[in-house]
């Protein structure tokens, strides 16, 4: 089949290699070196430094200063597994919410008519016209002692709560931040089933509550997997609901990368949890890809 | 349909006909159904009796509402008004997945995440397991998938995912199988042979069969009766050869296999043959008399193509004689089709099987020839 491959097509391929390794495989080419390297007092505050003025002994005397000793302190140091620890935690809460929330959404949203769809799926996207920032501040003005939440409560004559600093305002956000990524994957699987299917479960003697879960649901599970990995993988990484709804307890690799990059201007060391945040997520990275494949398939 | 009984009407002969039976009982009688979305009417007051064992066709265009009337036997529609019974009870009280009946769609509507073994055992559920897997092993012999048990359906050609729809359909043992245009997806050649299958399968399983479908070839081969709908109505129902050879109005005539249409006017009739006038016939045609009609009633009388000779010769007197000169030819294979322009103006379509390889007198385009058809080959047609 080769002989009909239209010519010149090598080109125009490449174009998408250029881009990941610019803007992909450089800068982490870059940061593993980092996490390579040992906390110096100097500007940029790491070494070794490559000096190539002097040709291949440089190279060589750059080489023999890598060392491991950035890896072996985050084992040493117990506060780097739990917050990875708390982050997976956090991230696994999420999307357990996340599809518990998203799902009855995605479900009523397919069952309406096309033209009711379209605006509901216009609302589902219409928070990303509006700053992530912006958004996450007005939960503050919500969620804080003396906000708009404790406000209501106090109207209706319930005590208050607190939902500001802490784990929970972390999870509200997280659930609020990452709905849209979880309803709209689940929404196109449910939009593009068969009514037939379900006419002929119903012949085939299922109840509607049948039909869903014996039809309907296992139908959607690729849209299940892919509204989750959308979900969970940035979701461990997150930095800006933790820092702001979270409190001073609230630990999460993303924070953790902040505070030893800017706080205490430990490079290495940031380098380092980023390098094995990335390690961890390469799996459901994968998987993800693969349902996506599965998905494309299908259609 | 007595005329018909009588007449020994096309060439099968074939003794099970219940509906002529007054003591049977039907086992799917619809009463005065009517069924409306919005402002259009889709069923419009059908009344139809089906018995046990029959394999019905309900015959029509689309959107002449055959589907929706099946649809309401499912229970995918209600009916605004009129009755549906099963053997006398009542199953519009009854929500589709109670109803004993099950449907073949016409998408197949195989559920794509289960394999062969698992969409034919998905409406077994209430089955022990023991007798689950039996049935299923069972359905899997009757449409030949043995071998492709575990495949998905997105893995099988067109005419096995069309066997899984069945076995999947039939595996419930419903009273009443209906099938939606089962074969408008497979080629022509598949087609062929899966409706002489479908009529041997209905067969050994002593199953009632209904079946929509707008071609009528497929209705003709295999089912015991035909409805032909138009607009929501049945405009007529009997035997394939009752229905093809004694159509009651110039609407069933044409849309059942290719007609001649010619407009005449009665002069006379003597008890046995009616003498008529038209434009196209200059001695005037002579035709059967079925039916009592009075000199000067306008009529049409239907022709059908392979009823009407093509000669070169001059056919006697009282044959219905018509000169005429060859417009266009046809050439089938198995038939040849003419299509020949008679004074009057009217191009009429004539048929000869081609049972000889070799020919005379071949007929050529431009030939001048005559047309003639016997007495009783025509149906006077009053509406």
């Amino acid at each position: 089949m080769s002989k009909l491959r239209p010519r010149h097509r090598g080109l125009p391929a490449l174009a998408p290699f250029l881009w990941l390794a610019a803007f992909f495989l450089f800068p982490f080419v870059l940061v593993a070196k980092l996490s390579l390297s040992d906390i110096a007092l100097a500007m940029p505050p790491y070494a070794p430094r490559l000096d190539l003025s002097k040709g291949l002994t440089g190279v060589a005397t750059f080489l023999h200063g890598l060392d491991f000793d950035a890896y072996r302190h985050m084992v040493e140091d117990g506060v780097y597994a739990a917050a990875y620890l708390s982050s997976l935690k956090f991230a696994t809460i999420g999307t357990g919410i996340l599809l518990l929330v998203g799902y009855p959404m995605a479900y009523g949203m397919a069952r309406c008519p096309p033209k009711v769809r379209q605006a509901l799926l216009m609302m589902v996207v219409l928070p990303f016209w509006t700053s992530f920032l912006i958004r996450i501040y007005a939960w503050i003005a919500i969620l804080k002692p003396e906000g708009l939440l404790n406000a209501a409560l106090g109207w209706l004559g319930l005590p208050p709560i607190a939902l500001m600093d802490n784990d929970p305002a972390v999870i509200i956000g997280l659930v609020y931040a990452y709905l849209p990524f979880m309803v709209l994957p689940l929404y196109s699987v449910l939009e593009r089933q068969d009514e037939s299917l379900l006419e002929a479960a119903s012949d085939l003697g299922c109840t509607q509550f049948e039909a869903f879960w014996r039809v309907t649901f296992p139908m959607s599970l690729p849209g299940v997997a892919a509204g989750a990995l959308l979900c969970f993988i940035p979701m461990v990484g997150e930095f800006v609901i933790p820092d702001l709804l979270g409190g001073s307890s609230t630990l999460m690799l993303g924070k953790t990368i902040w505070t030893e990059f800017f706080a205490n201007r430990d490079w290495p060391a940031a380098s380092a949890v980023a390098i094995i945040l990335l390690a961890t997520l390469i799996a459901p990275i994968l998987i993800y890809q693969r349902q996506q494949a599965k998905l494309l398939d299908a259609q | 349909m007595t005329t018909s009984s009588r007449l020994n009407i096309g060439a099968v002969r074939c003794t099970f006909a219940p509906w002529e039976d007054p003591a049977a009982k039907p086992l799917i009688r619809f009463e005065g159904v009517v069924k409306r979305f919005g402002d259009d009417v889709a069923v419009n007051g059908v009344s139809l009796d089906i018995y046990e064992k029959e394999f019905f066709a309900l015959l029509g265009p689309s959107g002449c509402g055959k589907t929706t009337l099946m649809r309401m036997l499912a229970g995918f529609e209600t009916p605004n008004e009129g009755r549906i019974t099963l053997e006398g009870e009542d199953i519009l009280a009854k929500p589709a997945h109670k109803r004993p009946v099950n449907m073949m769609f016409q998408s197949y509507a195989l559920f794509p995440h289960l394999n062969v073994e698992q969409n034919i055992a998905f409406g077994l559920k209430d089955l022990p397991k023991d007798e689950r897997n039996d049935r299923v092993l069972e359905m899997l012999a009757l449409v030949r998938l043995e071998g492709l048990a575990r495949r998905k359906p997105d893995q099988l050609s067109g005419g096995q995912r069309q066997r899984v729809a069945l076995a999947r359909a039939i595996a419930p043992r419903p009273r009443l199988l209906l099938l939606d245009e089962p074969l408008a997806a497979l080629d022509k050649k598949l087609r062929d042979e899966t409706q002489f299958e479908l009529v041997a399968l209905q067969e050994r399983l002593g199953m009632t069969f209904m079946v929509v479908t707008h071609d009528q070839e497929e209705a003709m081969v295999m089912s015991t009766r035909v409805a032909v709908m138009d607009k929501g109505q049945i405009v007529q129902v009997g035997r394939p050869s009752e229905v093809y050879e004694t159509p009651n109005s110039r609407y069933v005539a044409d849309f059942i296999g290719e007609v001649n249409l010619f407009e005449a006017k009665v002069i006379s009739a003597d008890g046995v043959t009616m003498t008529l006038a038209g434009d196209n016939c200059p001695a005037g045609y002579a035709v059967r008399e079925d039916d009592l009609l009075s000199p000067g009633a306008a009529v049409t009388l239907a022709v059908r193509p392979e009823k009407i000779q093509v000669s070169q010769d001059r056919p006697p007197a009282g044959a219905n004689g018509m000169a005429g000169k060859v417009a266009d030819i046809g050439y089938l294979g198995d038939w040849t089709t003419y299509l020949i322009t008679v004074p009057g103006g009217m191009t009429v379509r004539a048929a000869r099987a081609n049972s000889a390889r070799i020919v005379e007198r071949p007929i050529d385009w431009d030939d001048e020839v005559w047309l003639s058809f016997s007495p009783d080959a025509a149906v006077v047609l009053t509406s």
